[in-house]
């Protein structure tokens, strides 16, 4: 009897971790909301006024009312499936996600690993999404999205190593974000510490390739392949691919959060929850919207080039000093 | 279906006729490889209307309203030509005073245009704020074309046998301080293009065209400058007052998109160094004349349009219709030699070099 009810409990735990905080709702609203703030924000650095805040849920609320088309010569079963795929791996990180402060994520399961598989999704969605539509922009986009994300993968992979080798020590490595979490709250934030920071540098610059935004906006670029794979999509399919981008970026950027800058301000669950929506902000601020309106687009070998001389060597960097115990 | 049947590894991608990086309708057809563009189709025709059919059936005067439409950016020089053609026909003297004000018109017009052109190659490689900034400067000369001409992009400025308005002192001295913010910020934008790291390695060696290709081509304006060909209607075959008037030539040598840019870009403070140089110094004089009958014979004309060498050719039979109007337009030579340009670049350059002829497709295909 005590068994079933725990058993329960954890599973309404766990459903509540994924449709309501930190996935789910929460996820879905803050995602939303950073979307249109960076509109905004990019908005008024160009002297633009810039569409209301609120603009990206207009544009999901009209996308989800209207027919989706379905190209005749496109592989329907992959071409349907394509945007779930990529939302729900971003809604199971996003439930994984640990909020300093406020709460652990799924239990048992916030890992960097994991992480890094399923932060891979989306980028695999748009793939699927590109490859199965028939088009031939899709096409283009399939081929460039998959350079970027080996690109980006490159840099991403030695970071998670360098914080799990950093936290886990003598016992070699740790991957849990838990730990990630306390490790820091014992030893100082990992963006206080100069081993760290190349890391960090590394990471900024992982944060627009897997966002999508300019200088790396390469396989959806407007202006040379009209959007690449989202081309062929429209209604609710689409409106999915905005949500899962919405939640990509929370959880990117509370990943960034986590394991560099994860200090809360005392026990107020509403305080950390705010403070950490603010830190999120500002990394956006930081690695989105001031570099995307202060650059252009890359090609995409110079994209590739670009990752694996900077932000893969800074990783190193870090790795390297983790490994010699700096 | 094609790419099937021979089992390579090439694709084709259709891009146009309506795509966001065009300003206007062209098709390509790409036969691609991976990313790399290894034959390029060009297809035309999508904006045809027939217009040197319909300026046959209107007269003199409701052809210079015609030819004002042909075109939206040089909507100045169509009218322009039109005019120096029958005014070469019916050898009809213009004032200095409405050669000098069409000298202003055409300088103005031109600085809008290059500007227009290089903001939107800032839209294409994705630099959204530079291209709202270089936007932003243009909007002083926009101001300017509506203030002294009622209009932001026709203009109406010329007629057979002068021009239809004139400057004031107020003007004079509005047109003057908007060229002041004008250059100021123009400096600026030629700091950018020239230094901007995102913008070099987005642009050199992008869409390459040698000397001897341009010529071979007959490419005129801006393309055949930026690859160090000297060819410029105003310098080598003077018209209105342009012999009269201190400028230089622009040319760069670097053949590529980045040189076409800087050649358009350094241009426009040219145009405001002859803006600046008649604008104090417009002679006293009749804005017009009145016209004399037409006579039965041939005439053509030539000026240096924004984007190159216009001409326009007129017969008549001494009816008030005429009897042919044809002009050429410098995007026809230019369009021409994408293909050269195209030749093994890669996708993500193709609007950049479409781009970078400035092409006009309504002006090409009327």
């Amino acid at each position: 009897m005590q068994d079933t009810y725990s058993y329960i409990m954890l599973i309404g735990a766990a459903l509540f971790n994924l449709l309501i905080f930190p996935g789910g709702l929460f996820a879905l609203g803050l995602g939303v909301l950073f979307k249109g703030l960076d509109r905004k924000i990019e908005a008024r650095l160009q002297r633009r006024v810039g569409p209301p805040v609120i603009q990206p849920i207009i544009d999901i609320i009209k996308l989800s009312g209207k027919e989706a088309m379905i190209p005749e010569t496109a592989q329907r079963p992959l071409f349907q499936s394509a945007p779930l795929i990529g939302f729900i791996g971003m809604a199971v990180c996003a439930a994984l996600l640990p909020i300093p402060g406020v709460s652990g994520g799924l239990p048992y399961m916030g890992d960097m690993l994991v992480y890094f598989y399923l932060l891979q999704l989306p980028a695999v969605a748009l793939m699927i999404a590109g490859s199965s539509s028939s088009s031939p922009f899709g096409t283009l986009g399939f081929s460039r999205e998959m350079t970027l994300m080996f690109a980006y993968e490159i840099p991403l992979l030695m970071i998670i190593l360098a914080v799990a080798m950093k936290v886990g020590g003598s016992n070699f490595a740790e991957f849990s974000l838990m730990n990630i979490i306390s490790y820091q709250e014992e030893h100082g934030q990992f963006i206080t510490n100069w081993v760290m920071i190349p890391a960090f540098l590394a990471y900024l610059f992982f944060l627009p390739g897997t966002m999508g935004v300019p200088p790396f906006d390469i396989p959806e670029a407007e202006t040379e392949i009209v959007e690449g794979p989202l081309l062929e999509y429209s209604g609710a399919s689409l409106a999915l691919f905005q949500l899962t981008s919405a939640i990509k970026n929370i959880v990117v950027l509370g990943f960034g959060v986590v394991i560099f800058f994860p200090m809360t301000l005392g026990g107020n669950i509403a305080v950390n929850i705010l403070w950490f929506a603010f830190k999120c902000f500002v990394l956006m601020l930081i690695s989105c919207t001031f570099i995307k309106s202060a650059t252009g687009r890359f090609r995409i070998e110079q994209a590739f080039g670009f990752y694996l001389k900077i932000p893969a060597v800074l990783a190193l960097i870090s790795l390297v000093l983790v490994w010699f115990n700096f | 279906m094609e790419t099937k049947q021979h089992e390579t590894k090439s694709f084709s991608l259709p891009l146009g006729p309506i795509h966001v990086a065009l300003e206007e309708p062209m098709y390509f057809k790409l036969e691609l490889e991976g990313e790399r563009v290894k034959h390029v189709d060009i297809t035309s025709g999508h904006v045809h209307r027939g217009m040197e059919l319909l300026a046959t059936k209107r007269n003199f005067f409701q052809n210079v309203v015609l030819t004002e439409r042909v075109c939206s950016l040089c909507s100045n020089s169509h009218p322009l030509t039109y005019c120096l053609a029958v005014e070469n026909l019916a050898g009809i003297q213009v004032s200095p005073k409405a050669q000098a004000l069409r000298v202003l018109a055409e300088e103005i017009k031109r600085t809008a245009s290059h500007l227009f052109n290089v903001a939107i190659l800032a839209h294409i490689i994705g630099y959204k704020s530079l291209f709202m900034h270089v936007m932003e400067v243009r909007e002083i000369m926009q101001d300017v074309k509506e203030t002294v001409y009622g209009n932001r992009m026709d203009l109406a400025a010329n007629c057979i046998g002068g021009v239809k308005y004139s400057v004031n002192l107020e003007l004079i001295e509005f047109i003057e301080k908007s060229l002041v913010r004008t250059e100021k910020h123009i400096k600026e934008i030629i700091d950018i293009y020239a230094t901007d790291k995102m913008i070099l390695r987005r642009t050199t060696n992008v869409g390459r065209i040698s000397a001897e290709d341009v010529i071979k081509y007959g490419l005129v304006g801006p393309v055949a400058r930026g690859s160090n060909v000297r060819i410029d209607t105003r310098k080598t075959a003077p018209y209105l007052i342009y012999d009269q008037l201190d400028f230089d030539m622009i040319t760069e040598t670097g053949c590529d998109v980045h040189s076409r840019a800087m050649v358009r870009l350094r241009e426009t403070l040219e145009s405001i160094k002859i803006i600046k140089q008649i604008i104090r110094n417009i002679p006293e004089g009749e804005l017009n004349t009145l016209l004399p009958h037409i006579p039965a014979g041939e005439a053509m004309a030539r000026s240096e349009a924004p984007r190159g060498e216009l001409f326009y050719y007129v017969r008549t039979d001494g009816t008030d219709m005429p009897l042919r109007l044809k002009w050429r337009v410098p995007s026809y030579m230019n369009w021409d030699a994408l293909e050269v340009m195209m030749k093994d670049c890669e996708v993500a350059d193709v609007s950049l070099i479409v781009n970078s002829i400035d092409p006009c497709v309504s002006c090409t295909e009327r």
